[in-house]
């Protein structure tokens, strides 16, 4: 099993301090216990302010970690030290059988996640633990009493139901009411207009609706300002074409009834969605082409990791990990960094347009290719005009009315300037030109001397983010 | 209705309000009660605008990218890097784009809007494209050309930076000191009061008699900075004191005695006027004497020559001071040499006083200079930190080994290596600018058992320097 990478150890790190703490550690005297399996497996303990040593395990697989210490960073600088320590291969790792308390860690990590290379014992190993883990539990069941927790559950549920309706005929009102004052003066109190909604919409426990209202001034005051009146109408366009389709659920298919209930507020765990039958799942290498962080108004951070397909059989070519983590003390970035390539199962939630995604197994580690030839002959994006790509976004759109954002992949673009404002548009000069984000322009700039690339961005219908491009120069990656 | 109606029909009665406009009629057509069409109107009317594709603008900027004939750096040092920059100082910047431009190498392109601090001020190093990149958002009213050549000649000189061409011109006039003032004369009128400021002083070199006429005619030039040089210039060519205000007035503040038991000599005192306070001192003196030479001043006090006077002023540090100043922006540094073993904190004061005619110097002379005036067993702890980023400004580029061999032996930063007091970062980086290939290793092992957050980017770019040097 190759070792972390470096790059990879700095990509992970919340914050550059916690790589000058953890380059303190990388040393042997502060360790004890340092091993490794076959599994990609790495363990030790790390002495540290604490009265008993730290216990610190990594995943080499998908760099993965716990330590048992109380730092609120993620990963803490104990974790750091350990792989770093492992990558630069000055420090010796006695191969071992891995001790109870990383047995444990693997047990409780994410079904499928670290199993890479293992051999069937250990694989029998983590089963029969599962099924002691499972055998009690079976043996302490009251009937009487899950009798009662269903109907519980059965009540809280019409309830809610019940809740989300009636929020859905307050949003209705309340875009009533916008329309008759007149959505060219909407975007401008915006803010102002959207929190109460959106407070109400919270109280329905439509908590997906309401992060959407929430989240729609700041979506409004990220475009010019002659573009905002037109696109507050579209997005209170979507918000009652939501609020209809959810009333009609029953009459649309599986899959755009679950992308309505998932937009109504309704959650599917990841233990669900990777036990439930008839699930999308595609396996193949997958590319991380973009990752993005931001924090919304909830004060969770959303970390999303988007990854294409290097094969083109059947099945979503594109994916999104999305994770939620709080602002204080979380990773301030996702697991993966842009250029990454892994061997990986994923599983899809269900959706008129498959997206979003969870990693049901790793087959093989994440590596990334850095040159511009290793870029180029590596990995090639689809050779499909802008046009093209737009052509599948306005499917997608048919799909799902009120799709946010979509990824375009795209070949032979080149970026234009207009004014302050850049633009991308195929190299002949033919069909839409795409404006990007002022925030994006300083980034992208160094784009414009190129007179052709290929490359991934995310479009959200009014403005473009590139993410990746593979140039003559090399890669690309949007910061 | 289709698309096109409910763009052209609905959106403007949407925009302006349900209140003020009317679609009965219309909205009929979409059913349910007037509320609930006028939803669907609107998600109809949403859809329509989503469906419409952004169209090409009328007209796009043309892009005039300069050719970069530098190759890039190595795609392995990328990240380092930028990893290096973050956060780094401004002495560990300049060091990175000096080794850039002596191994003739660029940045990559895609880096170049992380590298914006270093591209901003070191353009002129980093090949045309990072000029083009510093200069995208200036004004077009005054677009300059983008010059990267190995080697000027009389036609390009003006194409290149204010830097370079300052360099040209004091190279030339080591060679041919008439050619290279007539072509300064020829673009003096359109140069502006930083250039010419920059341009004049290398007059210097080679200054003399032929000179003359071309200095009398910008005597009153319109900046004060060209004005002093150019009067000092021609005090230094005339030879009389009369024709130079600043001597007088210099001349005014200095005191003249005699002391000595057996043998009398000349002591002269410099004497600071009552409002300049202490740590103004060094910034006064420098302004003072700005226009005045050292023979001049030599002649002035009635001493003999200009080592007479060097001694008869080793007893104030002041006058010590200004004579020093004057040394180096005449190059004697024989003298400068004498001065430091008395003034060994010249250096310093030079810093504080804001001095920057060293960067006139070509690489040889700011050796010679920096032999002479660095005295580093006769320092004193604590080192200064702004002492030391002036010097590796001034240099642009690592002190002569036998200086760094001394400092990195000095009692002045040794003591700073131990337990107690340990160097910033900022220090550590400095030194690490400042030391030549040889002595990398011998800094590495002072500064390696140094906490992380002190040694990590000096160490950093130690390795940097040492990668992009073995660059073939």
């Amino acid at each position: 099993m190759a070792p972390i990478s470096l790059e990879k150890i700095e990509a992970i790190a919340p914050d550059q301090a916690s790589l000058l703490a953890a380059r303190k550690l990388v040393k042997p005297s502060g360790w004890s216990g340092l091993s490794c399996d076959d599994a990609g497996l790495i363990w030790g303990e790390c002495q540290g302010s604490g009265s008993s040593p730290y216990r610190v395990v990594a995943s080499e697989v998908d760099a993965g970690y716990k330590c048992t210490c109380p730092s609120r960073k993620f990963p803490c600088k104990h974790s750091l030290a350990l792989m770093w320590m492992r990558s630069e291969g000055k420090i010796a790792f006695a191969a071992a059988q891995a001790p109870e308390w990383v047995q444990e860690w693997t047990r409780r990590r994410r079904p499928g996640a670290g199993t890479a290379g293992k051999d069937d014992s250990a694989s029998a190993l983590a089963l029969k633990n599962l099924a002691d883990a499972a055998a009690p539990v079976a043996e302490e069941v009251d009937p009487k009493a899950e009798a009662r927790a269903a109907a519980a559950r059965d009540r809280n549920r019409r309830e809610r139901e019940e809740a989300i309706l009636g929020g859905l005929d307050d949003l209705d009102r309340w875009i009533a009411d916008q329309i008759d004052n007149g959505l060219a003066a909407f975007a401008v109190n915006a803010g102002k207009l959207c929190r109460p909604i959106a407070q109400r919409l919270v109280d329905a426990k439509a908590s997906g609706l309401a992060s959407r209202v929430d989240g729609l001034p700041a979506r409004l005051y990220a475009l010019p300002e002659q573009a905002r009146s037109t696109a507050a109408l579209e997005q209170l366009g979507q918000l009652h074409l939501l609020a209809e389709a959810y009333r009609r659920q029953e009459s649309l298919s599986s899959e755009l009834r679950a992308d309505v209930r998932r937009e109504g507020g309704w959650t599917q765990s990841r233990e669900a969605l990777l036990t439930e039958e008839g699930t999308l799942t595609v396996s193949g290498t997958w590319r991380v082409l973009a990752t993005l962080s931001e924090v919304q108004p909830d004060r969770l951070r959303r970390l999303e990791s988007w990854l294409w397909r290097d094969d083109s059989a059947e099945g979503p070519r594109a994916a999104v990990l999305i994770d939620f983590v709080p602002v204080a003390g979380g990773p301030t970035r996702p697991a993966y960094q842009p250029g990454e390539k892994l061997g990986a199962t994923l599983v899809f939630y269900p959706s008129a347009r498959p997206l979003r995604t969870l990693v049901k197994e790793v087959t093989t580690t994440a590596e990334v290719t850095t040159s511009a030839e290793e870029c180029m002959v590596d990995f090639r994006l689809p050779d499909k005009p802008l046009a093209a790509a737009m052509d599948e976004y306005e499917d997608a759109l048919a799909a799902v009315p009120w799709l946010s954002t979509w990824p375009i992949a795209f070949g032979a673009a080149q970026l234009k300037r207009n004014g302050e404002t850049l633009f991308l548009t195929s190299s002949d000069g033919v069909g839409p030109a795409l404006p990007l984000a002022a925030t994006q322009s300083c980034n992208a700039a160094p784009l414009l001397a190129l007179e052709s690339f290929d490359g991934f961005g995310l479009w959200n219908g009014h403005l473009f983010r590139p993410c990746f491009a593979q140039t003559a120069l090399g890669r690309w990656v949007a910061e | 209705m289709n698309a096109a109606e409910l763009k052209s029909r609905v959106v403007p009665f949407l925009m302006s309000g349900a209140r003020r406009g009317s679609l009965d009629a219309d909205l009929e057509a979409l059913g349910g009660d007037r509320d609930h069409a006028l939803l669907n109107a609107l998600s109809l009317a949403g859809q329509a605008l989503r469906f419409t594709q952004p169209a090409q603008p009328a007209e796009y900027a043309m892009e005039t990218w300069p050719h970069d004939e530098r190759p890039i750096l190595p795609q392995a040092m990328r990240a380092h890097i930028l990893r290096l920059l973050d956060r780094c100082t401004e002495d560990t910047a300049r060091a990175l784009a000096l080794a850039l431009e002596a191994k003739r190498l660029r940045p990559h392109p895609f880096d170049l809007p992380k590298l914006e601090g270093l591209v901003r001020k070191h353009a002129d190093r980093l090949g045309v494209t990072a000029q083009y990149w510093a200069q995208r958002e200036t004004s077009s009213s005054a677009p300059r050309g983008y010059f990267d050549a190995v080697e000027l000649n009389a036609e390009t000189w003006t194409e290149a930076t204010p830097r370079i061409r300052a360099k040209f011109l004091r190279e030339m006039r080591k060679r041919d000191p008439k050619g290279a003032r007539l072509l300064l004369e020829k673009t003096w009128n359109a140069e502006d009061a930083d250039n010419r400021a920059q341009l004049i002083a290398t007059l210097q070199t080679g200054l003399s008699a032929d000179d003359k006429g071309f200095l009398e005619t910008i005597r009153k030039d319109r900046a004060a900075r060209v004005r002093t040089t150019v009067q000092r210039f021609l005090a230094a060519l005339s030879g009389s004191a009369a024709e130079n205000p600043s001597l007088a007035a210099c001349m005014e503040r200095i005191e003249r005695s005699k002391s000595g038991l057996l043998k009398k000599k000349q002591a002269l005192k410099l004497e600071l006027p009552a409002t300049v306070k202490e740590h103004e001192a060094a910034g006064w003196i420098q302004e003072q004497f700005a226009g005045v030479t050292i023979t001049e001043l030599a002649r002035a006090c009635e001493v003999a020559d200009c080592e007479a006077l060097v001694d008869g002023a080793m007893k104030d540090e002041n006058l010590l001071f200004a004579l020093a100043l004057m040394a180096t922006r005449e190059k004697r540094f024989d003298l400068l040499g004498t001065i430091a073993d008395e003034l060994p904190d010249a250096w310093g004061k030079m810093s504080d006083s804001n001095f920057e005619d060293a960067s006139l110097y070509d690489s040889a002379e700011r050796a010679q200079w920096a032999q002479a005036i660095l005295r580093p067993k006769k320092w004193l702890p604590p080192l200064p930190f702004p002492a030391w980023s002036w010097l590796h400004r001034q240099l642009e580029g690592p002190l002569p080994a036998n200086v760094m061999r001394e400092v990195l032996q000095s009692k002045a930063w040794t003591t700073q290596l131990q337990e107690e007091k340990k160097p910033g970062t900022e220090l550590v980086q400095v030194l690490c600018a400042l030391c030549p290939p040889e002595l990398r290793n011998f800094l590495r092992g002072q500064i390696e058992p140094l906490p992380a957050d002190r040694n990590d980017k000096g160490l950093m770019l130690l390795e940097i320097l040492e990668s992009l040097e073995k660059t073939a």
